[in-house]
């Protein structure tokens, strides 16, 4: 007993924050790369990551709720499509450009100013279209029994025909963008872009949600066990509703986020996405069977897949890298996840072990 | 289940429901376009919409079966068919047959690979797994390939596998619908009616309890993933035998169809469910499908929405006669209860 009150071994502080395990396989990932280029590691560019990884963050963080009430979305990507698809189109419709003169360094340049409707009501245009779709996703999985896999991978190809059907087949470019809707994802306060304070209010507003309020905890009673859930009164059906429409809202936002960012919106815009972020949740240690994970696992999981991502492009590793990039990807995030599963597997071991003395 | 409700009882069962399906797609089809739908054209045009996905779709009922998920079945494909276009066309002078050999072999070394890692890292979802593996394999194709494409392959090969077809009752049926019709038969007797297929079975339905009662269920999933493996490698060299060449973009996407034609076939996600029967009544479905939305539209889009609601409706329909069906006995079993109490009083 003497022994318990000293002081506690390292390795309980591991069993009790389990994210320290990725932190480290983190770590471990930004040196092995600082080490090849020291350009990795400055501030800027770890900056320049973070920014670059936030709209899979968002994403991941709706990917979580829907993960904890053990359902999934493999329709995020298609969404995204539709959402800012929607979007572009009406910006498109109300655009009224004027053309001024502008004096730059006592130079006159010709500037096309390009107003549509209020950014704010564009976002909560993709926003709501987002959502709408994930509350159909969430009734056919809680309402209509429909397995999650199976429903969103034919949502993926219903929205993403519904997209091809809004734009009747059109492309949406930088010049039916507003100039607001430009800057959405460009703008920055306080040196830092407004894509990482979009992904930071997503993160504390949901980590709130997820930890204090009922309706949060729901997610987690909803995914350990339905039947209990239920038995203790929580609407398990509704709750799944909710995890949908979250994530769907929340895919809404990541793309027009996107679009912004790649100034152009097109039918098939950002296919394959969703397995990226699905990786990122399993990196961060959520349990696909659901009721297990947490909000600072996913953001960490996110910043891997974002610094595997941006380190394979700083190693240099030869001469024509890209065509090394796809295969090293899939190789790293194979090992990331199985590593932390590694990790997890001694922890629990060793607590297990302290346990048993 | 109540016995009553016998009209819509039939129609639940999942073949019957689909034969009812496939009659009203030709028909149809064949009603808005009596020129260009017609069985024989038809049976020309299974070589593009049935053969590969057709090996694919076998593959992914067997992974699903056990409740497992496999998405690397595209990128193997893709692996397979670039080992053998290299073998080939960079080995000076190595033989066809060895180059297949080498195709099949990468393939169900991929699937073992698959398998390997899914009874290792139980704590994994299949899907996380299969996941990375595609983007591992598409990517070792990428490498070993580069951006171009590569195919110079025999005559029999192209025109004869490709595109030939043999003269039966007067129908010309393609080689290669031949090939996967073969195919079916061994798997239904294999799955349907052998122990083997019965173990498989019940690894899916409960692996603890099949576990306990004696079977390996680590080595039937390490096999059934190198199979499935060996089925992706199949249908990759037919894919490269009709498009001609092989890029390392070859069958993108074709995991996706696979699965979609397993679960309308019949088989469940969550495992321990599937019929040989199904699958193939449900790539009949599809290749009508597919053939007669793409002569209406002549657009992958809404090719992909008609699937995809397909694909939704068709396991929501049963679902929802299901529920009325358990609403209306739970009222009447109420109703009995309530006179038995008063009639009792």
């Amino acid at each position: 007993m003497e022994n318990k009150k000293k002081g506690r071994p390292l390795v309980t502080v591991f069993i009790k924050y389990r994210e320290l395990g990725l932190l480290i396989i983190l770590a471990v990932l930004i040196g092995i790369v600082g080490l090849r280029n020291s350009l990795f590691i400055k501030p800027s560019n770890l900056l320049f990551i973070v920014e670059d990884t936030s709209i899979m963050a968002i994403l991941a963080a709706g990917m979580l709720c829907v993960l904890l009430v053990g359902s999934i979305d493999i329709s995020i990507s298609a969404i995204m499509a539709l959402s800012a698809m929607v979007t572009g189109v009406i910006m498109r419709s109300f655009l009224t450009s004027t053309e001024t003169v502008v004096i730059v360094d006592g130079v006159e340049k010709l500037v096309t100013l390009r107003e549509s409707l209020p950014l704010a009501l564009l976002v909560i245009i993709g926003v709501a279209t987002g959502a709408a779709i994930g509350l159909v996703n969430g009734f056919l999985i809680a309402y209509g029994k429909v397995l999650p896999i199976v429903t969103t991978l034919g949502m993926q190809y219903i929205v993403y025909g519904l997209s091809h059907i809004v734009s009747n087949s059109t492309a949406v470019y930088r010049k039916d963008m507003s100039d607001a809707f430009f800057q959405f994802s460009r703008s920055s306060f306080l040196g830092i872009n407004s894509k990482i304070w979009i992904m930071l209010g997503v993160y504390v507003l949901l980590f709130l949600f997820i930890t204090y309020l009922r309706k949060g905890r729901w997610l987690y009673a909803v995914g350990s066990n339905a039947e209990a859930a239920q038995m203790r009164g929580i609407p398990v059906q509704r709750t799944i509703v909710m995890a949908h429409v979250v994530m769907g809202a929340l895919a809404g936002l990541a793309g027009l986020l996107y679009a912004s960012h790649d100034t152009k919106v097109t039918q098939d815009m950002a296919s394959g996405y969703e397995m990226y972020v699905i990786a990122a949740c399993v990196i961060g240690g959520v349990a696909v069977t659901g009721g297990a994970g947490k909000l600072q696992g996913v953001l960490l999981g996110a910043l891997t897949i974002g610094v595997i991502n941006n380190g394979l492009t700083m190693l240099r590793l030869t001469g024509n890298s890209e065509f090394w990039k796809k295969a090293i990807q899939g190789a790293l995030i194979l090992i990331a996840v199985i590593s932390n599963v590694v990790l997890q597997r001694i922890m629990t071991r060793q607590s297990l072990a302290r346990r048993n003395i | 289940m109540p016995k009553r409700g016998r009209g819509i009882g039939f129609f639940l069962h999942w073949e019957w429901l689909l034969i009812v399906m496939i009659a009203a797609v030709y028909l149809f089809f064949g009603a808005q376009m009596p020129q260009n739908y017609t069985f024989v054209k038809l049976l020309n045009q299974t070589r593009v919409y049935m053969v590969d996905v057709g090996f694919m779709a076998l593959g992914a009922l067997l992974i699903l079966i056990m409740g497992d998920i496999d998405i690397s079945v595209a990128a193997t494909a893709a692996l397979s068919c670039t080992v053998m276009v290299v073998v080939y066309s960079e080995g000076n002078g190595a033989p066809f047959a060895l180059a297949l050999v080498c195709a099949l072999a990468t393939g169900a070394a991929c699937g073992a690979f698959n398998g390997l890692l899914v009874t290792r890292f139980k704590e994994l979802f299949p899907m996380i797994i299969t996941l990375s593996t595609q983007t591992l394999y598409r990517g070792t194709a990428y490498i070993i390939l580069k951006d171009q494409s590569s195919g110079n392959f025999p005559d029999w090969f192209n025109s004869g596998l490709g595109y030939g077809s043999v003269t039966i009752l007067g129908l010309q049926v393609p080689y290669m619908l031949l090939c996967i019709l073969s195919v079916f038969p061994i798997f239904y007797i294999w799955i349907h009616r052998t122990g083997s297929g019965r173990r498989l079975l019940s690894v899916g339905a409960n692996i603890t309890a099949a576990r306990y009662s004696g079977i390996r269920t680590d080595r039937i999933k390490v096999t059934m993933f190198t199979l499935n493996g060996l089925l992706a490698a199949v249908a990759g060299i037919f894919l490269t035998a009709r498009i001609g060449s092989v890029k390392y973009t070859i069958g993108t996407g074709y995991e996706m169809q696979a699965i979609a034609i397993a679960v309308l076939g019949g088989a469940s996600t969550a495992g321990g469910k599937g019929s040989v029967v199904g699958v193939l009544l449900a790539l009949i479905l599809m290749t009508c499908l597919k053939n007669g939305l793409m002569l209406l539209f002549n657009d992958a889009f809404i090719l992909n929405l008609a699937i995809g609601l397909l694909l939704i409706g068709i396991v929501l329909g049963p679902n929802l006669v299901r529920a009325v069906q358990n609403i209306r006995t739970l009222q009447r079993q109420r109703r009995q209860a309530t006179t038995s109490i008063t009639g009792g009083a």
